[in-house]
């Protein structure tokens, strides 16, 4: 039985993925903003937005959201925007919500429900012990430069000079 | 002369510092000699004493969690972490990165080059470039010493009760990192997570990854709710991912135009036949269930709802960042 309702549940998932991927992904201005025409701080400014405003995002790129709003579409800076908050409900112990994983990545991902499942507090690590087995198998795992390095060059990683940043002053 | 005087001391130190660090190459012991105290101790940990704190701290968190009880996922954290740690200015510590097998949303990093990032917040990653962007925030910790500053300070405010305590070293050991592994607890003051945000952009960039990777988490993080008890730690250590956020745009901003675009490769999940997260104490009243399911693109755990017409974040943030 659970196992019909787990696969109609899919089919369903898997037609309002095709019809709508990106289905009302709302955000809300943190601060005052401008819109811009293009994904850059120099680029022209299509309107200039309040703190509060909402608009749909429909794509992202880098530091940007590509945001849709009822009267004008363009780029935010997306550090000035928050997504609506994710209630904790009870089947959810923070492995993310059943449409995130829908909504998520195309790849092959292994969802874990953790209900009744607790994790590890203030109080846990306050009362831990030295665990040697499990440090052994830590210390068993490290890589080597060569072997980071090798395996980055095979993921078409390449090394890059960026300076580090201040703070705001 | 001096430091084989210290050797000497720390041998001698080592029964009572017993079960403490009993495989590491420099025992914690030796941070303690006659004529060095706490306080002296902590401002002046050199790097292997840094080391030996360090692996305290995690081998205890290990103790609070174990590892994830999938090798190779360990091994590609391992690669990963340790190609970002070269970026930083430490490339040589002996960095060591681990996946904590509990459900709970965190990341630590402990003094010397140990970094464990939780399955909870392993899970919600969708690509390379987030992993980098938490393992590089972490990372960033270390570089700057953050948690040795803190016991720097700890140690100084209990200074009156040292020589009370002199006589018992497992006492003092305790006073530097804390019980257990409390320090990892108490968190760092928020200037520290700030500027552990804006290294951890600069080397996931320097590694060649979208450097907003790190963004794209804390933009997942700020959706979580406070009242998520997974999230209750992490919550409590830092500042609000919102300000994160803001404090981070602001850094940014100047600089946008000219950091590299950076890759996003995929990032590898953990073994599906990997048992869940294992209860971290005696069974829970209403018993664990758990569900392993490999996606196709379109799974969500049996019984769960279509979507309804209120937002969740959950969905639109992955739906955003997950590509």
């Amino acid at each position: 039985m659970r196992s019909l309702q787990f696969s109609l549940n899919c089919a369903l998932w898997a037609a309002l993925l095709a019809a709508a991927p990106a289905a009302a992904q709302q955000v809300t201005l943190e601060r005052d903003s401008p819109l811009y025409a293009e994904p850059r701080l120099d680029a022209s400014q299509v309107a200039q937005l309040k703190t509060g405003a909402t608009g749909e995002v429909i794509g992202k790129q880098g530091a940007w959201l590509n945001v849709k709003l009822p009267d004008a579409s363009g780029w935010l800076f997306s550090f000035n925007v928050r997504f609506p908050s994710q209630p904790a409900s009870a089947g959810d112990s923070g492995v993310g919500s059943a449409a995130g994983r829908v909504f998520g990545p195309r790849r092959n991902v292994s969802v874990t429900s953790t209900i009744g499942i607790r994790g590890i507090g203030e109080e846990d690590l306050k009362g831990a012990s030295f665990n040697s087995d499990q440090m052994k198998l830590l210390e068993g795992y490290a890589a080597t430069k060569q072997a980071a390095e090798e395996r980055a060059r095979g993921s078409g990683l390449a090394p890059a000079r960026v300076e580090y940043m201040d703070a705001k002053k | 002369m001096k430091v084989a005087f210290r050797h000497g001391i720390a041998a001698a130190l080592t029964a009572a510092v017993a079960g403490y660090a009993a495989a590491a190459s420099i025992d914690l012991g030796r941070i303690f000699d006659v004529g060095r105290d706490l306080r002296t101790a902590a401002t002046s940990l050199d790097e292997p004493e840094e080391i030996a704190v360090g692996r305290e701290v995690a081998g205890r968190t290990l103790g609070a969690a174990p590892l994830v009880a999938d090798a190779e996922l360990q091994a590609y954290v391992n690669r990963v972490g340790r190609w970002i740690a070269m970026q930083s200015e430490r490339p040589d510590l002996p960095w060591h990165f681990g996946v904590l097998d509990t459900p709970t949303v965190n990341a630590f990093a402990a003094p010397g080059g140990y970094v464990l990032i939780t399955r909870g917040l392993y899970d919600m990653l969708s690509n390379e470039a987030q992993l980098a962007g938490v393992l590089g925030h972490e990372i960033g910790h270390i570089v700057q010493r953050h948690h040795v500053k803190v016991m720097q300070q700890s140690a100084l405010v209990s200074a009156g009760a040292r020589a009370a305590q002199r006589g018992d070293r497992n006492v003092l050991v305790n006073n530097l990192i804390g019980t257990g592994a409390e320090v990892l607890a108490r968190g760092l003051d928020k200037d520290a997570e700030f500027e552990a945000d804006r290294i951890g952009i600069v080397l996931a960039a320097r590694a060649g990854y979208n450097p907003y990777g790190l963004v794209e988490v804390l933009h997942l993080l700020a959706a979580r709710t406070a009242d998520d008890t997974s999230l209750a730690l992490l919550f409590k250590t830092h500042p609000a991912p919102g300000e994160r956020l803001t404090q981070l745009g602001d850094a940014l901003a100047p600089r946008v135009a000219v950091l590299p675009a950076g890759k996003e490769p995929a990032i590898r999940q953990v073994d599906p036949r990997t048992p869940p997260p294992a209860a971290s104490k005696p069974a829970p009243v209403e018993g664990a269930r758990s569900l392993q399911q490999q996606e196709g693109g379109t799974t969500i755990p049996s019984g769960g709802s279509p979507p309804s017409k209120g937002l969740d974040a959950g969905g639109i943030l992955r739906g955003i960042f997950g590509r």
